[in-house]
């Protein structure tokens, strides 16, 4: 079989997905498919974490993850014996740009699931002694977190790239945000920013539409308040101390992990499809150049790869693998290797093909749950992508030609400009890496 | 109580109750067969995506090594996507890619698993690519220290950089002093360095036979080509001897066992481990509804004392997962910074002595159903899942049926049952306690990579 564009890829079966706006200004996207009895349900308020003020970072998810710890005079008991009696599960949370209410429920649970997912929404209590519980919780698990030297580099690297952008709030919130949040700053938080206005409601899997849209009426048709529309995100200007060398002490660690950070791009970038591809040659999949060089040839570590993480207004690109401490240099020397000559010569036409075939081939797994499906639909509305987004992904990967792929790889990976983030035992390392910038080194606590 | 050693498939077996409606047109959909060389085949056709998922069991893992290989398993697993025959190294997954798919395995203490998810037109691409290493794999010096290294660098991850992993290394040394269960599944570092191309050879032509593996696919294939193209590609393939029985020399436990580990860390923690039945034992289902009962969802009964109303852990969990031979129910506990390791373990006891004295309220067991039944549903939800879960049930439970059944096999599972094999299983005298000890990082010794 020859790896040759989009030609023969069985139709994609899109179930139909159907949008209705309630008077409140509540957006309803009903997609009913089959075949098995389950539901998803998801809740996008554009209220997220680069709104959170400072002083009181975190505020937004601390509250969100509360909503299910009393609502409408239900006890944190209460609801979570009725959720969790049939076997459904909610919760709230909020990453950078949204605040986000899930449901995941057997289908013949759905009307009451819904009724209780709802009063979350629509009437935390943030009872003063869930407050002070999920706060002690909270200060303990950031403390624990510590231990953990891979979720260490990741939170390094979102202050390393970030800097003091909204978008590194929640890596950066720590002990003295915990401490400060106040009762009325989790009211004020569901006042300002959660409303109907600023929603899209998702309800993906097998349920009746007349029934469900009954429930959503009778339920969250009364929601009313919260913003007119969704705060601006101020730009960015790029990584803050280009060239910049971090590494977060840990002498006990006999391995190092790795995190090289760069200005990417913005969900939804013209250069989106090329990008994808290029970087899949790159760092993507299991046949990757990193992962080649790095694992394969060199036996340097067990994993390697590159990302893109896109948001609204700007994005980052991360290479990320782990070595022991001895094979550091080699281990960093191939990762800027292999990106600066992706960046001066792009793909190979036989990689592009390989790539293509593999990001095609693989994409409708990426549709196959309700909760998979209800993502995909809530990011298209979210990123305002356009509408044929899905149905033509396949397709306008396939279409992606050698010169724009090296087009974009030269456009958009980083040359000087990249921050260096290690976490290892610094007394042995900071000698080794002096020579990719100027070294800071800092204690894990400064996490906290 | 059937030998643990012998195939799973004479186990003994349940009559298969009435499915619901969903499952049992899973059940209807199923295509099975046994080629004349032993290889299983099941097929599970469904178009709502036009991928598959063809999974491949080993029935071998750590379970079948011995002192001095051990990790060959887990070290194979990874040798299997270095080159065979026809598709030499660097070209599996790179011919799988070019064709729309992707690749992984694992191997556990009693199976290794390999499975590729892809675009269905690749079909018979996959089952060639798998035939061939099947038939033909190659073990090159150059490939195998290659990979070696890889392992060891996986291990400095998982296990020496990890305090889960030291922890659960310590507590399987602990709970198992006989029965190959006591070594880690990715083997001990010297053992990875030493492990020899004459083992890997001899372990292949054991283990990686036909009559020693099991094919799921599942997705969206015409099942009658999907059957031709395995005879064609599978058929030729020489069955294997006899897998060597695996001795289950383990000693009654006469008493508690303790052990600490001492490394630097924010908090104390806990792996605490009861000797359990073996997988195909009816006990096995009565555990998963109290693993299910005591730990998942905010409500259970120890995340709901431990963790909100005691406030003595950050996070709690139950382990029961199901082996060959007896496992282990294990109970992780994550403590505060400042959190006592005894007053936590005491707590924890307390709490698992009120279900051995008065079992479960009715609530909380129809509660545990509920969530196993909607569980089995969620792995049902996506060609991969489908394919691991109805293998995974078949090679633990000897037939795929088994598994679906599972609902209506909890539903009738009684408070009083419960209540005995809590009784029963989590005695003081079956357990092991390892407890994380916090030290200053300057305490720490080197540790030996």
């Amino acid at each position: 079989m020859s790896a040759r564009g989009s030609e023969g890829l069985r139709p994609l079966k899109l179930p139909k997905h159907e949008v209705r706006v309630l008077p409140n200004g509540l957006t309803v996207h009903l997609v009913p498919r089959g075949p098995l009895p389950l539901v998803a349900v998801r809740l996008v308020i554009r209220g997220g974490s680069v709104n959170d003020p400072l002083g009181k970072l975190g505020v937004g998810d601390f509250a969100a993850r509360l909503f299910r710890r009393g609502a409408s005079g239900m006890t944190a008991d209460q609801i979570s014996d009725t959720v969790e009696f049939v076997g459904a599960s909610v919760g709230g949370f909020s990453n950078e740009e949204n605040v986000i209410v899930s449901l995941s429920t057997p289908s013949k649970h759905l009307g009451p699931m819904f009724e209780v997912m709802s009063k979350l929404v629509l009437e935390p209590d943030f009872p003063e002694s869930e407050v002070e519980l999920s706060r002690r919780r909270t200060l303990a698990a950031l403390t624990n977190d510590l231990d953990d030297p891979g979720s260490l580099a990741d939170r390094a690297l979102v202050r390393a790239t970030w800097g003091s952008h909204p978008y590194a709030h929640e890596a950066i919130a720590g002990k003295s945000d915990i401490s400060a949040y106040t009762r009325d700053d989790l009211k004020r938080f569901h006042e300002d920013r959660i409303g109907p206005k600023v929603a899209h409601l998702y309800v993906v899997g097998a349920f009746e539409t007349d029934e469900v849209m009954s429930t959503i009426e009778r339920t969250l048709g009364k929601w009313s308040g919260g913003p007119d529309a969704p705060s601006e995100i101020p730009a960015w200007n790029g990584i803050a101390k280009p060239g910049e060398v971090l590494i977060v002490d840990k002498p006990e660690q006999t391995q190092v992990q790795m995190r090289i950070g760069a200005r990417g791009v913005k969900r939804g970038h013209d250069d989106h499809f090329p990008l994808i591809t290029m970087n899949t040659v790159l760092g993507g999949g299991f046949t990757s150049r990193l992962v080649t060089e790095i694992r394969v040839k060199r036996g340097l570590s067990y994993g390697a790869g590159s990302s893109f993480d896109m948001m609204s207004v700007a994005g980052t690109f991360t290479v990320s693998s782990f070595t022991r401490t001895e094979s550091i240099n080699t281990l960093i020397d191939v990762a800027l290797g292999e990106v600066k000559k992706m960046r001066e010569k792009g793909p190979s036409k036989k990689e592009l093909e390989t790539v293509q075939r593999y990001i095609s081939g693989l994409y409708p797994g990426r549709l196959e749950t309700n909760e998979a499906i209800s993502g995909a639909i809530a990011d298209v509305v979210h990123y305002r992508l356009p509408e044929s987004w899905i149905s033509d992904y396949r397709e306008r990967i396939s279409a992606v030609t050698v010169p724009q792929a090296a087009a974009a790889a030269q456009k958009h990976l980083f040359g000087d400009e990249r921050s260096i983030v290690l976490v290892g035992n610094a007394e042995q390392l900071k000698p080794m890496v002096e020579r990719y910038g100027a070294v800071t080194v800092i204690k894990p606590e400064s996490f906290e | 109580m059937p030998s643990p050693t012998k195939s799973k498939s004479s186990a003994k077996k349940s009559p298969i109750p009435q499915l619901p409606p969903a499952l049992q047109a899973i059940a209807d959909s199923v295509i099975e067969a046994k080629l004349p060389n032993g290889l299983q085949i099941r097929l599970l056709p469904s178009d709502a995506v036009p991928t598959c998922s063809f999974y491949t069991f080993f029935r071998v893992g750590a379970r079948n090594e011995r002192p001095g290989i051990t990790g060959i398993s887990h070290l194979f697993e990874h040798m299997m996507f270095n080159g065979a025959k026809k598709y030499g190294p660097g070209q599996f997954d790179k011919v799988l890619e070019s064709n729309g798919g992707t690749s992984n395995a694992y191997t556990s203490n009693d199976l290794t698993v390999y499975y590729e998810d892809f675009m269905s037109e690749a079909l018979e691409k996959v089952i060639d690519l798998e035939s061939d290493r099947m038939k033909s794999l190659q073990v090159t010096p150059k490939m195998l220290e290659s990979e070696r290294k890889v392992v060891m660098e996986e291990r400095r991850l998982r296990v020496d950089n990890e305090i889960g992993g030291l922890m659960d290394e310590e507590l399987s040394t602990l709970v198992w002093k006989a029965h190959p269960y006591r070594w880690p599944v990715i083997g001990w570092m010297k053992d990875i360095e030493n492990i020899k191309r004459e083992d890997c050879l001899d372990y292949f032509r054991t283990f990686y036979a036909p009559n020693n593996a099991t094919v799921f696919v599942s997705g969206d294939f015409d099942p009658r080509q999907a059957m031709a193209l395995i005879k064609k590609y599978y058929g030729s393939i020489k069955p294997g001897p006899a897998v060597p029985m695996v001795q289950d020399s383990e000693p009654e436990q006469k008493g508690e066992r303790r052990a600490e580990v001492r490394h630097p860390a924010q908090a104390p923690s806990l792996m605490i481990a009861w000797r359990g039945p073996q997988g195909d034992d009816p006990d096995t289902l009565v555990l998963d509804v109290l693993q299910y009962a005591l730990s998942v969802g905010q409500s259970s009964r120890l995340t709901r004392a431990l963790v909100f109303e005691q406030e003595l852990a950050v996070g709690v969990s139950v382990d029961w997962t199901w082996r060959f031979d007896p496992g282990a129910f294990t109970v992780v506990m994550e403590l505060k910074p400042d959190g006592d390791p005894k007053i936590a373990e005491a707590a924890l006891y307390a709490q698992l002595q009120k279900v051995a004295d008065h079992g479960l309220e009715p609530r909380e067991l129809e509660k545990a159903k509920n969530n196993l039944a909607a569980h089995l549903l969620r792995e049902l939800a996506t060609n991969n899942g489908r394919a691991h879960a109805l293998g995974t049930y078949e090679l633990m439970l000897g037939d795929w049926r088994q598994g679906l059944a599972l609902p209506s096999r909890y539903e009738s599972i009684t408070a009083e049952q419960v209540q005995a094999a809590a009784k029963k299983y989590l005695a003081p005298e079956r357990r092991s306690v390892v407890t994380l000890v916090p030290t200053e990082e300057k305490e720490t010794p080197e540790v030996a990579a």
